[in-house]
């Protein structure tokens, strides 16, 4: 094998084993350092979940309301029209452009925007429980 | 409490307690954790006047996960008992408990004849390492309390002691 070649393998294990050492090192070092063979107890109820000392009342795993998903999705259309925008904004001043290209910004926007009128359409913004049967 | 089973680590060696022992009174962290109106002069400590973090105890946890020292800063009432034991039990090692305030040492004025629903002195839930009297007390006093767990902790205190008179 080529000198240089093995020379800079030589070099990423050295990283490697570097990295590793970063990322297990700390877990060995508590695990011989912190008195971590138990906690003292008064109740017994280091094991809950819930941090606040309070019994939570019923289980995490429920059910949201589809409408929640809905308007996380028309935020999105919402958020890429205006990240789309940014550019735009940074390089209006520049005097070359004219009224034509604040039409085609227009343009632009309208068409971004038929996501939203297609969600308006369809009547996600009726915050109501929806129940949907296949056809 | 009577016999009491503390925690100890793999590596016991001594110059390296001594060490993590400095470390750890330096970088005590409480929890954010208020029940009557003693939390409100332990807000003041940590405020910009008095300044908790000039002992490094500035780091409020949300999560007593994450926290060293409890300071117990008010009434604890019998419906909050075991949200406290389990906020306690949840506390990694090591950790340490401050009583803020008479009601947490001893109920305070509630620890009367009538008295039904209030805990007299959180030291009947849990072993309690200082004590800070006072209703409530202040902010002095909680810096006061902090520099002597330092010194619980690493057997060494921070600043010479003030003589009362000088």
């Amino acid at each position: 094998m080529d000198q240089v070649v093995l020379t800079n393998i030589i070099y990423v294990a050295i990283f490697l084993a570097g990295a590793l050492a970063f990322g297990l090192g700390p877990i060995l070092i508590v695990y011989l350092l912190s008195p971590s063979s138990h906690t003292r107890q008064s109740a017994g109820r280091a094991d809950q979940l819930i941090e606040c000392g309070m019994e939570p009342i019923g289980s995490a795993w429920v059910r949201f309301g589809i409408v929640y998903y809905l308007y996380a999705l028309i935020f999105l259309a919402f958020d890429v029209d205006v990240l789309f925008l940014f550019p735009v904004a940074v390089a209006y001043n520049d005097p070359s452009l004219g009224a034509w290209d604040f039409v085609e910004i227009l343009i632009f926007v309208a068409i971004l925007s038929l996501a939203v009128v297609y969600a308006w359409r369809k009547g996600v913004f009726t915050w109501e429980k929806k129940t949907y049967q296949r056809p | 409490m009577g016999e009491e089973n503390v925690p100890t680590s793999v590596v016991q060696f001594a110059q390296l307690d001594t060490l993590l022992n400095l470390c750890r009174a330096n970088s005590l962290w409480p929890m954010t954790f208020g029940l009557a109106c003693c939390a409100i002069e332990m807000m003041c400590t940590g405020g910009s006047r008095f300044d908790i973090s000039r002992f490094g105890a500035e780091v409020f946890r949300p999560s007593p996960r994450q926290s060293d020292v409890m300071i117990v800063a008010g009434t604890v009432n019998k419906k909050l008992e075991l949200a406290v034991r389990t906020l306690y039990d949840q506390m990694p090692e090591p950790k340490w408990v401050i009583a803020m305030g008479n009601c947490a040492i001893s109920g305070g004025p509630f620890k009367v004849k009538e008295n039904y629903n209030v805990i007299e002195g959180v030291d009947k839930l849990f072993p309690v390492d200082v004590y800070i009297p006072g209703c409530p007390p202040r902010p002095e006093a909680l810096l006061e309390g902090i520099m002597t767990l330092e010194e619980k902790i690493t057997g060494k205190r921070r600043w010479p002691r003030i003589q009362a008179g000088c």
